[in-house]
């Protein structure tokens, strides 16, 4: 199912969306006296990605495992890199996503993120389905931002790209919510979501081994750890392509100096309009690499792993 | 008036600010803006410091929403947008509770039983009704009697079901197998060095809701409330229901006997009652911990706060990792988790091997001492355990999952002498013979009255609690019907505006014109602590005319005997935050030093030296506006008169303030202003414990804390004073081999600003979130069982105006260094678990601090104790390795049906840390 296709048929997803609940939610209600439903989350209005006016309490989070992020699309760094691993999570729980669980990125910049321009975003990352962009009024997304706890006080009016980057998951329906970071590992991220917050049936992960089966692994390498935090959700070290290209053989392909510059500031590399960075920035959806402000042996620790 | 307390206010705010943002420039600034601004308050108008207030706020962006105190913590308003916190009731349907007029709660001990025989016929009672319920009290009564129901085994008991699986496969769609046991399966979380240790003594417990209590502990306290002040008569005979039959039973849970009785769901801890518990044990007698997990199937049965699965985490234990509480080995509701605490003195494998010491030694019941093996400067005594559920430590702990423990020993025994012949080491009685008496200090081979003889008791012949009273201190919140709250979604910290000792607001203690020993534990989740003791004076009416504090001594840091007794109120040196160096002026601060979440400070008072009947308090100092860290000391004279608030906060323009008289402590006098409502001050400083100083007919020959003061004055001359344990440092040698490794909290990378990290090395460049698969440190055992641990350099790092009482698992450390240079005196002299960092006097940003590791292996942790950071990511697995171990732990996932593994990932640094910083670190 499309994603737009989720929200143009909305009532019959809210019925699936209710079935599949019961179906594979424990036979206990949802507690009526929780401190953490209809009275706490104001039933607020927000526009989605295709233009669709959505109540938050009532179509967003009611009875639903969600995950809510704060972001906005002209976002350098921070974003881009949480918007890529929310998608590589949203693969993992690919067959709930949309029917139990769902994702919410909400725009802190609702004067510039119009549903057109989430609408486009969307695409550069190509969300699948349950993952709605939503924009609002700008008190609105301030209160849920303070209602999550997830409003940071001292630099609010510094600028945008200092908001909080972590984001809260929860079930409305227990009153289970916790923060995560942006940063996680998509694994734990997916069994906090799939497994922790929901069902026991419900969460399947081949992963998972008996004792006498886990498997062992030996120390990361170099430059791995970097790479697993920092890029993995957006790059393959094979020829697959993810939101950026796969990077089988990139440090011959590139040059080293260019490779070097490229890792510390993409943003500086592109804004000199350096042909093979405007390439690259066209070919992949105009989503830039995030400048992690890495020092020169954390760059060159990568392409050494990457070489390798 | 009006107008100097807005300005005082709004300079507050603004210091604040300074401190949250720009922490170099505070101390001298700070002092100068409040004598400024009090200078300019007390002439004729408050202009000037109007003024500075709006200078220095257009520095900073200050709004409504964040100015001010934000106690307890609120969720924000959602039609004013503002954090409005609205006070716990003190008066709820015309019941009122006020201050010091509820009777102390002694801790009740669990009652260990010789782990003997098994009773294959009980079972844990089953859940009656739907889901979200519990068991029956009394039938779990009847259970927890009973001898175990399965016998402890090595690894971990999946053959039989979980006690509830019918009850679980009907409320849990799926599952149609269950195993009885929580513990991960397999052989990595086997019980480690089990034949060695084997279990002699047990207890079990019940992790369940609020209920009365049905008399199940009465006859387990050692004292049989036959003995001492337990007897009929004594000070601490309690008959709660009046039936004759002394003891508990009959005691609900109410934070005050006219408040509430609390929820089933609103409190969760052991047995389901009160009082708090604690465990008394002695070394040499590896314990068994068997805790039911009885709490609610249904996950959302917890009224906004808890989660069903839990993990115990033995607060410094010297034990296995398959025993210490990992977050991500958790037991489910109906399973078990046997917790295996082999009670061994570590360096039990390399020194004194023979057990050839009489300082390394344990009570034997009859005036001796077993001897053990182990090194004597590793005795440790005052503990708690808790939860350490990943993600809910901070609910599961504020909820009522924490108990005490106290570690009994030669050297710290619980038993003072019963008369002179005793204290001089009888030889019939080694064991009660009192270091004091001998002539030899205690480091001396040749010493041989070990006994520190520390105000306790003489009733039994270990673990007197007559004068040696554990307490646990809390702030709390609850709603407008009196259920305990907790706010979820407040992730810098959560902040209660009620102070509980031993689970109730404000209460008061009888105590004898003698000697006591406290065991003061921060078991708050958010708010650190900095207790005065101070001693009201009265008219011949009895009506307080003044305050004056009192000398009192620290004796243990982190339930550890220190090598000197440290007295107090004491002249510190605080480290300049800009030059680093020690401040060249002396100040007297009163108090003890900040005492950060999970630290634990044991003291010695001395209440001879108030009338009888007289009063004594204690009073919290450390003023916080939200759960990020305290935010300014207050002194004495300030806070001392707050007034109660009850029920509604007041207002600056209530009359009730206004009328408040003028206090003078210390010599200080001044009209208290402090308004304690939470939202222009904090309603928890301020007095919160009252001693009411009774007779006392007996000697007090407890040891007299100030001859093992560092100096002691004999015949006018200064000499050293005796020594309790010496710290014992790791040789210069063994500092320069030592692998090297820093831990920064609060710090991250460019791009993630947020403080919710701790970064581990140089290596990643930006700080990680808590991910029970990643190894971020691994120690190694030494290859030799008969060698010295392996010695290693932890530097702790804080970040900003955060303040992060940083714990490491298993093995208490000594500070090298704090700030940079020698660490205060109170620390100096101490073994330490809690390493606090932060912008206060008593803290810096920066700890080097040394630690061993040996005996046992496994994934351990490290984490910021302020739980709400804990859970909300400030958290580092580590694990101890065996020499030549290649293959990194996996990490378990346990589930309602068993534990499977998932694979673990670590950092390339986890063998040799820091490299940078061990070229850099200069030792002291």
């Amino acid at each position: 199912m499309k994603l737009h296709d989720v929200f143009a048929r909305f009532k019959i997803t809210l019925i699936i969306s209710v079935m599949f609940i019961f179906s594979i939610n424990p036979i206990y209600a949802a507690p009526e006296n929780s401190p953490w439903g209809k009275d706490y989350f104001p039933n607020l209005e927000l526009v989605n990605q295709e233009g669709k006016k959505v109540r938050f309490y009532d179509d967003l989070i009611k009875n639903k495992i969600v995950a809510i992020n704060f972001i906005f699309t002209h976002c350098g760094d921070s974003c881009p890199a949480e918007t890529a691993n929310l998608r590589q999570v949203q693969k993992i729980l690919a067959d709930r996503m949309g029917k139990d669980i769902f994702f919410y990125s909400i725009s802190i910049d609702p004067e510039q993120d119009t549903p057109e321009v989430l609408q486009a975003y969307a695409k550069r990352f190509n969300v699948g389905p349950g993952w709605s962009f939503l924009t609002g009024n700008q008190n609105d997304v301030t209160m849920l931002r303070m209602l999550l706890g997830l409003y940071r006080e001292e630099i609010k009016s510094v600028s945008l790209a200092e908001h909080t980057t972590s984001f809260m998951i929860g079930n409305e329906a227990t009153g289970q919510w916790v923060k995560r970071s942006p940063f996680d590992e998509p694994k734990a991220l997916a069994r906090q979501l799939g497994r922790v917050l929901s069902t026991f049936n419900a969460y399947h992960n081949s992963d998972l081994r008996t004792y006498d089966e886990a498997k062992k692994i030996p120390e990361m390498r170099k430059g791995e750890e970097k790479f697993r935090f920092r890029c993995a959700s957006c790059h393959s070290l094979g020829k697959e392509d993810g939101i950026g290209p796969g990077l089988q053989d990139v440090t011959k392909l590139r040059n080293k100096a260019w490779l070097f510059r490229w890792l510390k500031a993409p943003d500086l590399v592109l804004a000199e309009k350096d042909p093979i960075a405007v390439e690259l920035y066209e070919r992949y959806n105009k989503v830039l690499m995030p400048n992690y402000k890495l020092d020169d042996a954390e760059v060159e620790s990568l392409i050494q792993y990457m070489a390798n | 008036m009006k107008k100097i307390i807005i300005a005082y206010k709004q300079i507050r705010i603004v210091i604040s600010q300074v401190q949250k943002n720009k922490f170099k420039l505070v101390p001298k600034i700070l002092e100068s803006v409040i004598v400024a601004s009090t200078i300019s308050a007390s002439k004729t108008n408050s202009t000037l410091a109007v003024g500075i207030a709006l200078v220095t706020s257009s520095l900073f962006v200050v709004t409504q929403a964040e100015a001010g105190f934000n106690i307890p913590t609120a969720t924000v308003n959602k039609i004013t947008g503002l954090f409005t916190p609205v006070p716990s009731p003190l008066c709820i349907a015309g019941s009122c509770a006020t201050e010091f007029t509820a009777k102390i709660l002694l801790f009740d001990e669990f009652g260990t039983k010789n782990l003997s025989s098994t009773n294959s016929t009980v079972t844990l009672p089953p859940v009656l009704g739907d889901c979200s319920s519990m068991p029956d009290g009394a039938a779990l009564d009847t259970f927890l009697k009973e001898d175990l129901n399965s016998t402890p085994s090595r690894l971990a008991n999946i053959s039989a079901a979980n006690a509830w699986e019918v009850k679980i496969k009907d409320c849990v769609p799926g599952v149609t197998s269950t195993v009885a046991e929580g513990r991960p399966s397999g052989e990595e979380f086997a019980h480690q060095r089990w034949d060695e240790f084997p279990a002699q003594k047990y207890f079990q417990s019940a992790q369940t809701g609020a209920r009365d209590n049905g008399g199940l502990r009465d006859n387990r306290q050692m004292h049989g409330y036959k003995t001492g002040e337990f007897a009929k008569g004594g000070l601490y005979y309690i008959d709660v229901d009046g039936d004759g039959n002394p003891g508990t039973q009959g005691l609900k849970i109410r934070l005050h006997p006219a408040l509430p009785v609390q929820d089933k769901n609103s409190v969760w801890t052991f047995d389901g009652t009160l009082p708090p518990k604690l465990l008394m044990a002695k070394y040499g007698e590896a314990l068994i911990f068997r805790h039911w997990n009885a709490l609610p199937i249904d996950v959302s049965a917890n009224n906004g706060f808890g989660r069903h699965t839990i993990s115990t985490h033995e607060h410094n234990g010297h034990n296995g990792a398959e025993s210490d509480g990992f977050m991500h080995a958790y037991s489910y509701p109906g399973q078990f988790y046997d917790y295996h605490w082999p009670m061994v003195l570590a360096g039990h494998d390399s020194i004194n091997v023979g057990a050839l010491s009489v300082k390394t030694g344990a009570p034997d019941g009859n005036g001796g001492i077993t001897q053990v093996p182990g090194d004597w400067h590793e005795t440790m005594s005052t503990h708690w355990f808790h939860d350490h559920m990943m993600d809910y430590t901070a609910q599961n702990v504020y909820k009522g999952n924490a108990a005490m423990m106290n570690y009994y020993s030669a050297i710290d025994r619980g038993r003072e002498p019963a008369n002179l012949a005793e204290a001089s080491g009888s030889s019939d009685k080694p064991g009660y013979g009192c270091n004091y008496a001998d002539n030899n200090p205690i480091s001396n081979p040749s010493s041989f009255n070990v006994n520190l003889c520390l105000p306790s008791g003489s009733g039994l012949d270990w673990g007197n609690r007559d004068y040696d009273v554990n307490l646990v201190l809390a702030d709390k919140a609850w709603d407008t019907s009196g259920q305990l709250k907790f706010n979820i979604f407040n992730l810098d910290g959560f902040l209660g505006d009620r102070m509980t000792v031993n689970w109730e607001y404000k209460p008061y203690m009888d105590v004898r014109a003698r000697r006591y020993r406290f065991r003061l534990l921060n078991g708050a989740v958010s708010r650190n602590f900095k207790v005065a003791v101070v001693q009201a004076l009265t008219d011949s009416k009895g009506t307080i005319t003044s305050y004056k504090s009192i000398p009192f001594y620290m004796i243990a840091n982190d339930g550890n005997l220190m090598q000197h007794a440290i007295p107090f109120p004491i002249k510190t040196q605080p480290i300049d935050p800009v030059t680093k160096k020690p401040d060249p002026t002396w100040i007297l601060s009163e108090g003890l030093p900040e005492q950060g979440i999970a630290e634990r400070y044991d003291i010695i008072v001395d209440f001879a030296q108030v009338p009888v009947g007289g009063k004594v308090y204690l009073v919290n100092l450390l003023e916080h506006q939200n759960g990020t860290g305290p935010s300014s000391i207050r002194k004495l004279v300030d806070v001392i008169g707050v007034p109660a608030i009850k029920g509604v906060a007041a207002t600056k323009t209530s009359p009730a303030i206004a009328a408040v008289p003028a206090v003078t402590v210390d010599g200080l006098t001044t009209n208290a202003t402090y308004v304690a409502d939470g939202i222009s001050g904090d309603p928890v400083v301020g007095k919160f414990l009252e001693f009411r100083v009774q007779t006392y007919s007996g000697t007090d020959l407890s040891m007299n804390p100030v001859d093992y003061m560092e100096t002691v004055t004999v015949a006018g001359k200064q000499v050293p004073g005796r020594q309790m344990i010496p710290v014992n440092k790791p040789t210069p040698a063994e500092l320069k081999a030592a692998v090297q490794r820093t831990f920064a909290f609060g710090q991250s990378n460019g791009t993630d600003t947020t403080p919710w990290t701790v970064k581990t090395d140089d290596i990643s460049g930006g700080g990680l979130a808590a991910d029970e698969h990643r190894v971020s440190a691994a120690p190694e055992l030494p290859i030799l069982p008969n060698d010295l641990g392996k010695v290693e350099i932890w530097h702790i790092q804080g970040a900003g105006g955060w303040t992060h009482p940083v714990h490491v698992h298993f093995e208490e450390g000594q500070i090298l260094k704090r700030g940079g240079v020698a660490p205060p005196i109170w620390e100096k002299y101490a073994r330490k678990d809690v390493y606090r960092v932060g912008p206060m006097l008593d803290s810096t940003t920066s700890i080097d601090m040394a630690i061993r590791f040996r005996e046992f292996a496994g994934t351990y942790m490290e984490h910021c104790h302020n739980t709400q950071h804990e859970d909300h990511s400030m958290l580092v697995r580590w694990d101890i390795e065996r020499p030549g171990q290649t293959l990194r732990m996996p990490v378990p996932m346990p589930d309602w049906n068993g534990t499977t593994y998932d694979q673990s990932i670590s950092l390339p640094t986890v063998k040799f840390g820091d490299l940078s910083a061990k070229k850099s670190f200069k030792f002291p």
